[in-house]
């Protein structure tokens, strides 16, 4: 088993004709990724890396019956990409480009709110189940199957994350880059709901950082569990000092909750496991 | 990207919300004639320029600046050239600038408002619950910094819609919520309709007034003013970008923003080159549980432009605070060949003369380690960041 994506997952990639996404399209598919096909306007009817290509994501989906994409459109144009798979009805779309506009996620976050659409991203480096697939630009070659689902906010400390499962003699059973942004599609809750109800998945690793209040959110939510799974959790940011900032509408959302020691003592509070040291984390699995 | 008070007035202005006359000065002459303009008799208020909050509390480094802050109300019209010149060119710290300070190269020189009442109200984003927000509070017993953390609830928070006005329910909430008399139900609907259609016209990120003035008359004033706009989508507001005020940023910020990368500085001795900020962020906790601070961090992205990662590299080797540099890069798209050979490049332009210790993990990794191998050059390297992390401290302790 896996959360979000496996092997039986059909995709098509939203701006495939790109460099990026034909660099990370081949070895996707080279990973046993089922992509069907992409999308890029303008150029339908022709093929690339062996796949039809189509102008718009519903015709894509209706041809493929895709019911996943992954996008490598440029920041400006995710807004318009993303309400498309939308419009099509996908069931996931995870979106790799970062500096996406605030305004433009506010606006996606608001037409998804009545879809069925997930999005994961934007600004990570995607999804991928071992073994099975790959949604996005991580180094297939450090994964291995096992029984760790992995969440991350952050977008490299994920590959340190995969790591240290692998040096506790471990893999995992899917691993999620939520995004480095400050809005974001999936959240924490999202993800630790569907790792909490996979039976493969037996503990799970979060990777938080200062800023936002995801983290407070998902200890919320944990605490709410009746027999939770263990959950290793890492913060990163402790030594950034903090007031190197403007005005203090960000302290007045979050109630002055934002540094990363605040999101170590909820989290620890809720009950999970905190690792001061991102190394140590297979210690932990380890002890489990 | 933030700009200054009388830049986001001016902005707020031309939105309808009403803001005190006032003028910038670069001297004490300039000042002296602002005020003379904005006012006849006074009193005036001198305002340092610098992009922080928490001002009038702040205090100068420098001796010559009296005892005054970085908000000054002045009732004498002689007063005015001798405080501009204290302030002029000073190093101005608040809560929010750090240890170093912001130099105020000028002044806001404004009217002074005789107000009947005053209160905070701010735009922001809700993370996670993905909404614009309208943020009000009565301030005039405790500051919003103290509410925020001790008495949440008496901050009223108020989701906005994206397209369109505030309604009028939402305004009469907020009078209601912050107690105001009915004579400035006008002003206070012009007011946020005015914040309101601001931040969605030019993307802003937060927008913050603290505070608002209540006139005789019921109208409501702006007495200061915070913008910060989202980076990201400056791209569609070039007359904004303009306003990037280069003196708030140091050299090696500008460059790295060139080639866009992250760069922050800090006040410790050892500079990190990595992708991505987590891994920074990582990295710094390692050292600073070591008892080693951290001097800058560079985040070179998924870069794949060599040329630029070696001029990203070079801004780290010559930061004359660095005694140590940590590389650590997990490969994904960036290849971890390419920072090899960035970092042999930049030694060989600007010399290394300080310990390297390096981390590869991920996308070509061993290829990256064969270059650093036969550059020749002393680097150490490392399997993980613990490890590197703690390599670096032992060579930097050697090196004294």
């Amino acid at each position: 088993m896996s959360i979000l994506l496996n092997s039986d997952t059909k995709i098509i990639c939203q701006g495939i004709t790109g460099n990026q996404a034909t660099f990370h399209i081949k070895r996707s598919i080279n990973y046993g990724t089922k992509v069907l096909g992409g999308v890029t306007p303008g150029k339908g009817g022709g093929t690339h890396l062996g796949l039809p290509v189509f102008n718009t994501v519903k015709e894509a989906a209706q041809a493929t019956g895709a019911k996943a994409s992954v996008m490598y459109v440029p920041a400006p144009y995710v807004k318009s990409a993303v309400i498309e798979a939308a419009e099509a009805e996908l069931d996931l779309v995870v979106c790799i480009a970062d500096g996406v506009p605030l305004k433009d996620m506010l606006e996606i976050k608001s037409v998804l709110k009545g879809t069925k659409t997930k999005l994961i991203g934007p600004n990570t480096p995607g999804i991928i189940t071992p073994n099975q697939a790959n949604m996005g630009i991580f180094p297939e070659n450090i994964h291995t199957k096992g029984h760790i689902g992995v969440v991350s906010r952050s977008s490299t400390l994920t590959y340190e994350a995969v790591l240290e499962t692998s040096r506790a003699g471990e893999g995992q059973t899917t691993v999620v880059g939520l995004g480095d942004d400050v809005l974001i599609g999936m959240d924490f809750v999202d993800i630790l709901k569907l790792f909490h109800e996979d039976k493969e998945t037996k503990a799970i690793v979060l990777i938080g950082q200062q800023g936002g209040t995801f983290e407070e959110a998902a200890a919320e939510y944990y605490k709410s569990l009746k027999n939770p799974k263990p959950v290793i959790a890492f913060i990163a940011g402790r030594a950034i000092p903090f007031g190197y900032k403007m005005g203090y509408a960000g302290d007045v959302i979050t109630g002055g909750r934002i540094s990363a020691q605040d999101k170590k003592d909820v989290l620890e509070e809720a009950g999970m496991i905190i690792v001061d040291n991102i190394n140590d984390i297979h210690l932990r699995l380890k002890e489990l | 990207m933030n700009i200054h008070e009388y830049q986001a007035k001016k902005i707020l202005n031309r939105y309808g919300i009403n803001i005190p006359k006032g003028g910038i000065a670069y001297t004490p002459v300039e000042a002296r004639r602002t005020a003379a303009r904005v006012s006849s008799k006074g009193p005036w208020v001198l305002k340092a320029q610098i992009q922080s909050g928490a001002r009038k509390k702040g205090y100068f480094l420098e001796k010559k600046t009296g005892n005054g802050g970085g908000i000054r109300t002045i009732k004498k019209r002689t007063e005015i050239v001798k405080n501009a010149e204290q302030m002029l060119g000073s190093t101005l710290v608040t809560i929010q600038t750090g240890p170093k300070g912001k130099t105020v190269s000028r002044l806001y020189v404004e009217a002074f408002s005789r107000v009947e009442q005053s209160f905070y109200i701010g735009l922001a984003i809700d993370r996670v619950n993905a909404a614009l927000t309208l943020l009000a509070a009565n301030t005039i017993n405790e500051d919003i910094s103290n509410l925020a953390i001790n008495h949440p609830e008496k901050i009223l928070r108020m989701p906005l819609a994206l397209e369109g006005k505030t309604n009028m329910a939402q305004v009469k909430l907020v009078m209601e919520f912050l107690r105001l008399p009915k004579k400035c139900g006008n002003s206070l609907k012009r007011l946020i309709n005015g914040m309101h259609q601001m931040f969605l016209d030019y993307d802003a990120a937060m927008i913050e007034i603290n505070p608002v003035g209540m006139l005789r008359t019921g109208a409501l004033v702006a007495l200061d003013a915070k913008i910060s706009f989202d980076d990201n989508a400056l791209y569609r507001h070039p007359d904004i970008k303009r306003l990037q005020d280069d003196y708030e940023a140091s050299d090696r910020e500008l460059l790295a923003a060139k080639y866009r990368f992250t760069y922050s500085e800090f006040d410790g001795s050892v500079g990190c080159i990595v992708n991505g900020d987590g891994v920074a962020m990582a990295a710094m906790d390692l050292l600073a549980k070591q008892g080693v601070g951290t001097a800058c961090f560079l985040n070179v992205k998924g870069g794949v432009d060599k040329d630029k990662i070696i001029s990203g590299i070079k801004i780290i080797m010559t930061n004359p605070r660095v005694e140590g540099i940590l590389i650590n890069i997990l490969g994904g798209f960036l290849r971890c060949n390419l920072i090899a050979e960035g970092i042999v490049s930049a030694a060989s332009e600007v010399g290394l003369n300080v310990p390297l210790v390096v981390r590869f993990e991920g996308t070509n990794k061993d290829e990256a380690k064969d270059i650093l191998t036969k550059s020749k050059l002393p680097i150490i390297m490392a399997e993980t960041m613990e490890e590197a992390t703690k390599i670096l401290v032992k060579s930097m302790e050697v090196n004294d």
